[in-house]
């Protein structure tokens, strides 16, 4: 059921996402590097990495709005030594080992259901949902004019263990927990 | 430059001093700020890049995220650094991302970063710094910081400086001029002492030494110096003074030079010696100056002094003193004596000297006397006296200038003397030129006189011939005939003695002349008669009177001479007294004896037109005359010339317009010779057979004729060879010819060739020479050889005869024998 009324979204938003593998929007482009960048101002705990050499995985939850560029983006890339791989899935199980995992819209109704999921080790969660940094998540995007900027809840990022620098707060938007259900459930 | 060169050396030490101060201050200050300037700049480049590298750091992340707004918040925060002029992030691509510009500056950033690094540019410094994420760049950091705090450092640091030199300037002014005294002080009063040797021209002051440094040592060489001028300086106006007094001599030397110049000159064109003296006595008295100066002349028998000359204005004081001139001054034993020794005296004080002559000079008030001795060749011949009243007047100057004078004055009288001498010698030179010239004049004439007399004598010879046969030969002559023929026969005696005496004048006559005894009474008397027609009847033709006086001396003592000549004088002379008297007047002729019975004289007086000066003077000289083209200018001369001949003189007294009186003086001789005893008739030889040989045919038929009437046979020959052949054929016919008769000059052969081949024929046949040139020969002894007997022409029937007696006599003499009254021929 969830999956013939994903597919009859995905139907009705096809002709953009048709367009999307070859050229991604400019607005992911961005979005891409900047989950590339939060990888740079935010710290594991060690254990999340089995070994030193252990790469950094990147989960796209969900349809995929970047097509190339999150590839792109992290293309010959690599932060403290560790490689960087993007994972693709439409479970949250295969999204496990993810370090960082954008939850696409297409998930926009299983929020609540996938966050719980995630939520149970240190992983940064970063969504374009609107509200999701407040309701669960760790960081979400949102458009301010032509530009994108983000909300940062570092209550939930610190309960997750994740070390959010200095300098990547201040440039997000602070938001604290609200309340975990209630939106979601309206 | 030369500013500083022209100031005090105080001064000038302290520029030295100070000028040092200055630069090594400057030099100091300068290094000082040129470190401030490198260190501040690599400070403000350490600042500005740490700067960078802390904005890069805390603007990297809003890089990433492209937050501009947070980016530019971080750059706003450079507002707290001034110096930051502006600042700018660019992203990865290059392009910029935000920038900071400070307020109030209008700046453009660079629209793309440059290499990482800084530099300074325009007085600012850019830099640029990478900003990295985990070790990846991720753009670029760019600071603009302004230097404008380096500037106002460097003021800041200048003004301290500045004050710090000031005062270490005025500083080192004080220690300078204190510091330098020990060196200045010596110096300047070094100086101040030169300055007043310099201006007081006082070589004794000496400058004071104050140590034994360099500036000691040059004050004892100063000090040393000014020694060595000051006695420089003695020595030099010593030889000036010297010098100023030689000059002084010098001067007054030449001016006596110029005098004695001037004199000399005076003297030189002078000629006589009096006023040579005048000139140079004048002149010493007015140039040299003298009191009194005189010359005075020597007179060496006398042994006394004749003053000649005495000065204008020593006239007075010589009348005092009886110097006048051609008074005479004994010589005395004092300097005048020596002085004729040719010595020079000076008597500085001559009332000292007790002699005559200077105290007399002293009585005059004078009291220097020099006399000078005048020298021709080492002879006195004059003393020049000079005298002041100043004793002791004369300095030596003067009297070598004195006597030097003397010796231009004895030089120049030399020169006069030599002169009149000169001037004696030319008028003899002159008139010994006219005697000569005079001679050579009538030995011309008489050449010519001889051809002419030559011709004459040919011409005349038959009218001489047929007058004396005529006489001789004819005893029935009627008395008139005979009384004619005399006459002829005499005026042809005349011509012929005027024709000989034409020759006369180119030769002076030997001196043994045939002198006869002459009554100039009875001369008188035949001239008188001679010459009537001239002084008588002629002159009344025209309306002249003219009357004769004759006063004759009686018992007038016969004088010795030749009467045909005197007779040919006295007529000339009365012709001149005729020709004298055109107007008429009286002739007079006056024999008078002198008081001692010595001389004749014989007066012709006119009271004619008279003769001047000058025509007295010549009028005998020989073509000298007043006559005109009637004159020959002969006439005086002849006389003169006999008179000479005869021992006479001639004296002619002349008045101009009164007459004339020529007085002749013949001596008398001491005692009078016996008459000779004239052969009026040689003997009448017996016939001989005679042979005449001529050119000229009226001699020949003249002669043949004359001696024909004698009784001689005789043949006649025409021309010197005819005459030969005569003689050599009468030879071959044994009819020898007693005597040969040949004439000299013919042509082709003449007598000498004649007689020469006769005496070859016949050695014994004797030749007379018969010739017109006879006289000349005979005089010059050219009788040619082979001639028995030279006969001059006209031949004379006396003289013939005679020769003929004595040639076949067998005495035959060379020449006319002494008895016949040919004079010429001796």
């Amino acid at each position: 059921m969830l999956c013939l009324v994903c597919g009859l979204l995905w139907f009705t938003a096809s002709p953009p996402l048709v367009a999307a593998p070859s050229a991604p929007a400019r607005e992911y482009q961005v979005k891409a590097v900047f989950l590339f960048n939060f990888l740079q101002f935010v710290e594991w705990p060690a254990t999340v990495f089995p070994d030193q050499n252990s790469p950094i995985r990147i989960g796209v939850l969900g349809d995929d709005p970047f097509g190339s560029a999150l590839e792109e983006a992290v293309r010959d890339e690599a932060i403290n030594h560790r490689r960087l791989i993007v994972n693709r899935s439409h479970r949250v199980e295969d999204l496990r080992d993810c370090q960082l995992v954008f939850i696409s819209k297409s998930e926009n109704r299983r929020i609540d259901a996938i966050l719980p999921l995630l939520n149970s080790h240190p992983v940064l969660t970063v969504s374009e949902v609107e509200g999701f940094a407040r309701h669960g998540g760790v960081i979400a995007f949102y458009q301010d004019g032509k530009k994108v900027r983000f909300e940062i809840n570092i209550g939930t990022a610190q309960r997750l263990g994740l070390k959010m620098s200095s300098e990547l707060l201040r440039l997000g938007k602070i938001v604290g927990q609200e309340s975990l259900t209630g939106d979601f459930s309206k | 430059m030369s500013r500083h060169q022209d100031l005090p050396i105080r001064k000038k030490l302290s520029r030295v001093i100070l000028l040092t101060c200055t630069i090594v201050l400057l030099m100091a200050c300068a290094s000082l700020a040129a470190y401030e300037v490198f260190d501040f700049r690599r400070a403000i480049a350490r600042d500005s890049t740490v700067l960078a590298e802390i904005l890069g750091k805390n603007t990297r992340a809003a890089l990433a995220f492209e937050d501009d707004v947070a980016a530019q918040e971080m750059l706003n925060a450079l507002q707290a650094e001034p110096h930051v002029v502006s600042a700018g992030l660019y992203n990865r691509e290059g392009g910029l991302f935000v920038h900071y510009i400070r307020s109030q500056t209008s700046i453009t950033l660079p629209a793309h970063p440059e290499g990482d690094g800084h530099r300074f540019e325009n007085g600012e410094l850019l830099v640029f710094r990478p900003v990295v994420l985990r070790g990846k760049r991720i753009g670029t950091i760019y600071l603009q910081v302004d230097l404008a705090v380096i500037n106002s450092r460097l003021w800041l640091f200048g003004a301290i400086a500045g004050i710090i030199l000031i005062i270490a300037l005025l500083v080192a002014l004080v220690l300078s001029h204190r510091l330098q005294r020990p060196i200045t002080d010596p110096l300047l009063a070094l100086a101040d002492t030169a300055q007043v040797i310099a201006q007081r021209k006082d070589y004794s002051v000496r400058a004071i030494k104050q140590g034994n440094d360099e500036i000691g040592t040059l004050t004892d060489a100063f000090n040393a110096m000014v020694t060595g001028i000051q006695e420089r300086e003695s020595a030099l106006h010593a030889e000036i003074a010297e010098r100023k007094l030689a000059e002084h001599r010098v001067q007054a030397q030449l001016a006596r030079l110029d005098q004695l110049h001037q004199i000399t000159r005076a003297t030189g064109e002078r000629q006589d010696l009096r006023s040579i003296f005048q000139v140079v006595v004048r002149s010493l008295e007015d140039h040299l100056p003298v009191d009194f100066c005189c010359m005075c002349l020597y007179d060496e028998a006398g042994h006394t002094l004749t003053v000649t000359s005495v000065g204008v204005n020593s006239e007075s004081l010589a009348a005092e003193l009886a110097l006048t001139e051609n008074s005479t001054i004994p010589i005395d034993q004092n300097g005048l004596s020596r002085c004729v020794r040719g010595e020079l005296v000076y008597e500085p004080r001559i009332a000292d000297v007790y002699f005559p002559f200077p105290q007399r000079l002293a009585r005059g008030g004078l009291n220097a006397l020099v006399a000078a001795p005048l020298l021709i060749e080492s002879k006195v011949f004059g003393v020049l006296i000079a005298a002041r009243r100043q004793s002791a007047s004369f300095s030596s100057g003067e009297c070598e200038f004195l006597k030097q004078l003397s010796e231009h004055v004895a030089l120049a009288a030399h020169q006069a003397q030599l002169y009149g001498a000169l001037q004696q010698a030319y008028d003899d030179l002159r008139q010994s030129q006219q005697t000569i010239l005079q001679q050579e004049r009538l030995r011309a004439l008489g050449q010519m006189a001889s051809g002419i007399a030559h011709d004459i004598n040919n011409a005349i010879s038959p009218v001489t011939l047929y007058t004396e046969s005529l006489l001789d030969t004819e005893p029935n002559l009627s008395p008139r005939a005979r009384d004619y023929l005399t006459t002829i026969q005499h005026a042809m005696e005349d011509v012929a003695q005027t024709v000989s005496r034409m020759r006369e004048f180119y030769r002076q006559r030997e001196p043994q002349l045939s002198l006869l005894p002459v009554d100039l009474n009875r001369l008188v008397d035949q001239v008188l008669n001679l010459t009537r027609v001239r002084w008588s009847d002629m002159p009344l033709q025209n309306g002249v009177v003219i009357e004769l006086q004759t006063e004759l001396a009686q018992a007038l003592p016969s004088i010795l001479g030749i009467e045909s000549e005197i007779r040919e004088a006295l007529t000339n002379l009365i012709f001149n007294a005729v020709d004298a008297m055109p107007n008429g007047g009286t002739l007079t002729l006056r024999t008078r004896i002198n008081a001692n019975s010595t001389q004749v004289q014989v007066e012709i007086i006119d009271t004619g037109i008279g003769m001047n000066d000058d025509t007295r003077r010549r009028c005998l000289e020989p073509f000298f005359t007043t006559k005109g083209e009637r004159g020959t200018g002969l006439g005086l001369a002849m006389v003169y010339g006999t008179l000479q001949r005869h021992g006479a003189e001639i004296e002619i007294d002349s008045t101009l317009g009164r007459g004339t009186t020529m007085r002749l003086l013949f001596p008398v001789p001491s005692a009078t010779p016996a008459t000779p005893v004239v052969i009026s008739s040689a003997p009448a030889t017996s016939r001989l057979r005679l042979l005449i040989i001529d050119d000229d045919p009226l001699i020949i038929r003249s002669l043949s004729n004359a001696l024909e009437s004698e009784g001689h046979d005789v043949c006649a020959a025409s021309g010197g060879q005819a005459g030969i052949d005569a003689f050599i054929k009468a030879q071959n016919t044994n009819l020898l010819f007693d005597i040969v008769i040949t004439d000299l000059g013919m042509p082709y052969v003449d007598g000498r060739k004649v007689s020469a081949a006769i005496k070859a024929a016949s050695p014994r046949t004797p030749v007379i020479l018969l010739t017109g040139w006879g006289e000349r020969m005979t005089a010059e002894g050219d009788i040619p050889p082979h001639v028995d007997q030279v006969l001059s022409k006209p031949p004379k029937l006396r003289e013939l005869r005679s020769s003929f007696v004595h040639l076949l006599n067998g005495a035959p003499p060379r020449s006319s024998s002494p008895g016949t009254d040919n004079p010429l021929a001796p």
